[in-house]
């Protein structure tokens, strides 16, 4: 952990009523310098919080958004849930599965994406969908979805 | 106070408690009401995470967790009707579904929670075809726990436990919903001196100690009452018994000394009941019978002080308050001046562990010895029990009698040996750190020839040819005279003594 992060997770103290409230926009602010929090990271947070490293990788382990390995360099999600599913998600996500040779829950061996796939993102009404980091990309089909695929960087 | 009806009957409960905590205080949960429970543990913060514990309050839609619902003035509880028992089929179907059912290999049947609880409230059989979810299985924890994730139903007692108790947090729970599993900080391992009390505290077979593991199944073992004798503190303690052995120590509960823990230094000290025994008596370097050592042991004490040669008695903190009234008679009976005392130190804790490693030095000390460290000789006979000194404290020691229970580089030095019964197999009372005297009661037999040293002391005295001895011992006589005679012991007698002990004046 940077200073400068740490000076910021610092300020973030006096806006909650128990440090440990501040403890989601720390993980937030960690994640930021390297993509990820590693167990370095995670043990810095602890000390930090006066909490036993363990409470921090509770929270880390338990929400979605938050990373404990390297990632790449755009997060390409789709969703998976019912709507997107019945309107041939799932057909996608395989596709983009062959096309960037890697399963879902991994990075492409150059570093660029990280695919994943994710319970309802809120976009029924147009979907399949998926999302690139946190931008949304709604009614697609499989070429557009790998037409996006391919635009990143 | 606030008066609530559980089942028909009329309680008054403390002010502002929950629930369970307010009907385990009056000492009625599990004896007089039976609300079943897996995460709630007296001791620890409110979790409630099971859903067990769930009864009807007369005036709520909804039942409510017992755990975490206060009491309040007027309450009505019913604890087992048809909707409480429909809920608790729930859970239990629930807690079960990825449960692997692995009784015949898990060291927990037979004092499992999730077992009792199954048979009482759950379902005849599982109504899932799912696969059960598979995660890691006998996997050490640490140096003294093993973890078993399949089994484990996320009650997080042992994480409160660890966060809370010992403070030192080892264990957490990780991921969300299904895939929560209990884990340890990778790189870290679950290592503080509390820490086999989680095994204890795990409803089921998640956590098992290593030691215990495997060693006999529990329905062989009774569970007998006794004292930790390794520090001052002198926490209650269960001894597991089988065959004249004791296989392990579990916590017992007392309030006003450990609570419903201890800590793993007296956990495993159940060892030393049968480890590193005196278990002969000696002349010197020979082997002899037990009467001819204290036939030589009297006639030493007797010449002494026909001679007028000096006599020094040693007391142990390890002796039985019982026993130590009988040394100083006989001191007292020889004219030899107050017993010594040694008493072994070393680290503690705010917890539990105290700095003096000897059940009853307070006792002692109440008894009249005084405190020493230094040399005891010159003397002609040197009396001792125990052996907190070094052979080099006796020099100039002519005769050496030593009682003691363990062997110790003090044994070759010793004229005459002879071997003592340990606290756990004989009866009396110890007096802890806070002046609580606790009574111990004998969970095994002893395993060789071997007397309490209050009979082994008896016998040297009328060997010595002392007035005023019978021969005999009898520690509940004693108990009633000390309470009569010491002021420190009043009203204190170990007959009238409970499992729970009692502060002294």
């Amino acid at each position: 952990m940077t200073p400068e992060t740490r000076k910021k997770i610092e300020t973030l103290f006096e806006r909650y009523p128990r440090k440990r409230g501040a403890l989601l926009p720390a993980i937030y602010l960690t994640q930021a310098e390297k993509g990820y929090v590693d167990r370095e990271a995670a043990q810095d947070l602890a000390e930090l919080f006066e909490i036993p490293p363990v409470a921090v990788w509770e929270v880390l382990s338990f929400y979605n958004m938050f990373y404990t390995e390297p990632q790449g360099r755009h997060h390409v999600y789709v969703c998976t849930n019912l709507s997107c599913s019945l309107r041939g998600a799932r057909t996608m996500l395989k596709s983009l599965e062959a096309h960037l040779g890697v399963k879902a829950g991994q990075t492409t061996s150059d570093g660029r994406v990280t695919l994943g796939h994710e319970e309802c993102l809120g976009s029924c009404g147009t979907a399949p969908m998926l999302r690139v980091n946190s931008d949304y990309h709604e009614n697609l089909d499989t070429d557009e979805a790998k037409r996006i695929v391919d635009s990143l960087e | 106070m606030p008066k609530i009806t559980v089942d028909g009957t009329e309680y008054e409960v403390p002010e502002g408690k929950m629930m369970l905590q307010a009907l385990d205080d009056l000492g009625l949960l599990l004896t007089e009401i039976d609300i079943p429970h897996y995460c709630w543990h007296p001791k620890l913060s409110i979790d409630g995470s099971c859903r067990m514990c769930q009864v009807e309050v007369e005036g709520t839609p909804k039942l409510q967790i017992a755990c975490n619902t206060p009491v309040r003035d007027g309450m009505v509880i019913r604890t087992n009707t048809e909707q409480v028992r429909t809920a608790q089929r729930g859970v239990m179907e629930l807690l079960l579904i990825n449960h692997p059912l692995d009784c015949p290999i898990c060291d927990q049947a037979g004092e499992c929670k999730l077992q009792d609880f199954a048979v009482r409230y759950g379902l005849e059989h599982a109504r899932t075809r799912d696969p059960r979810r598979p995660a890691k299985k006998g996997t050490p924890l640490g140096p003294t726990i093993m973890l078993d994730q399949e089994r484990c139903i996320l009650c997080r007692r042992c994480v409160r436990f660890c966060r809370e108790i010992p403070k030192t947090g080892e264990i957490g729970v990780f991921a969300r919903g299904d895939h929560s599993l209990l884990e340890v900080f990778s790189g870290m391992e679950l290592d503080n001196p509390y820490s086999m009390n989680v095994a204890d505290i795990c409803p089921v077979g998640a956590l098992t100690t290593r030691d215990f593991r495997f060693k006999i199944r529990v329905w062989f073992l009774e569970d007998r009452e006794t004292v930790c004798n390794q520090c001052a503190n002198g926490c209650n303690l269960y001894a597991s018994v089988a065959y004249n052995k004791v296989y392990r120590y579990l916590p017992r509960r007392n309030d006003g000394v450990n609570e419903t823990w201890i800590c793993d230094y007296g956990r495993m000290s159940y060892r030393t009941i049968r480890e590193n025994r005196l278990d002969e008596p000696r002349l010197g370097r020979s082997t002899a019978t037990y009467s001819a050592a204290i036939r030589r042991a009297g006639e030493g004490l007797r010449q002494a002080r026909d001679s007028g040669g000096r006599i020094v008695g040693v007391g142990s903190a390890f002796a039985a308050n019982e026993d130590l009234f009988v040394l100083r008679q006989l001191l007292d009976g020889l004219s030899a001046g107050p017993g010594l005392l040694v008493v072994p130190t070393g680290k503690a804790d705010e917890l539990l562990i105290k700095e003096e490693k000897a059940p009853n030095a307070a006792g002692a000390r109440l008894l009249g010895f005084e405190e020493s460290s230094g040399p005891v000789g010159p003397a002609a006979v040197a009396l001792v029990l125990g052996h907190a000194l070094p052979a080099e404290a006796f020099e100039g020691v002519e005769t050496l009698i030593l009682i003691d229970t363990h062997r110790s580089p003090l044994v070759e030095r010793a004229d005459v040996v002879l071997p003592a019964r340990y606290f756990a197999e004989k009866v009396g009372t110890f007096v802890n750190h806070a002046r609580r005297i606790q009574r111990f009661l004998p969970v095994v037999e002893p395993v060789f020839e071997c007397e309490p040293e209050g009979q082994v002391l008896q016998r040297i005295a009328v060997a010595a040819g002392l007035d005023g001895f019978s021969g005999t011992y009898d520690p509940f006589e004693i108990s009633k005279r000390l309470a009569e005679e010491a002021t420190a012991f009043a009203g204190a007698e170990l007959g009238t003594l409970d499992d729970q002990g009692q502060e002294i004046p």
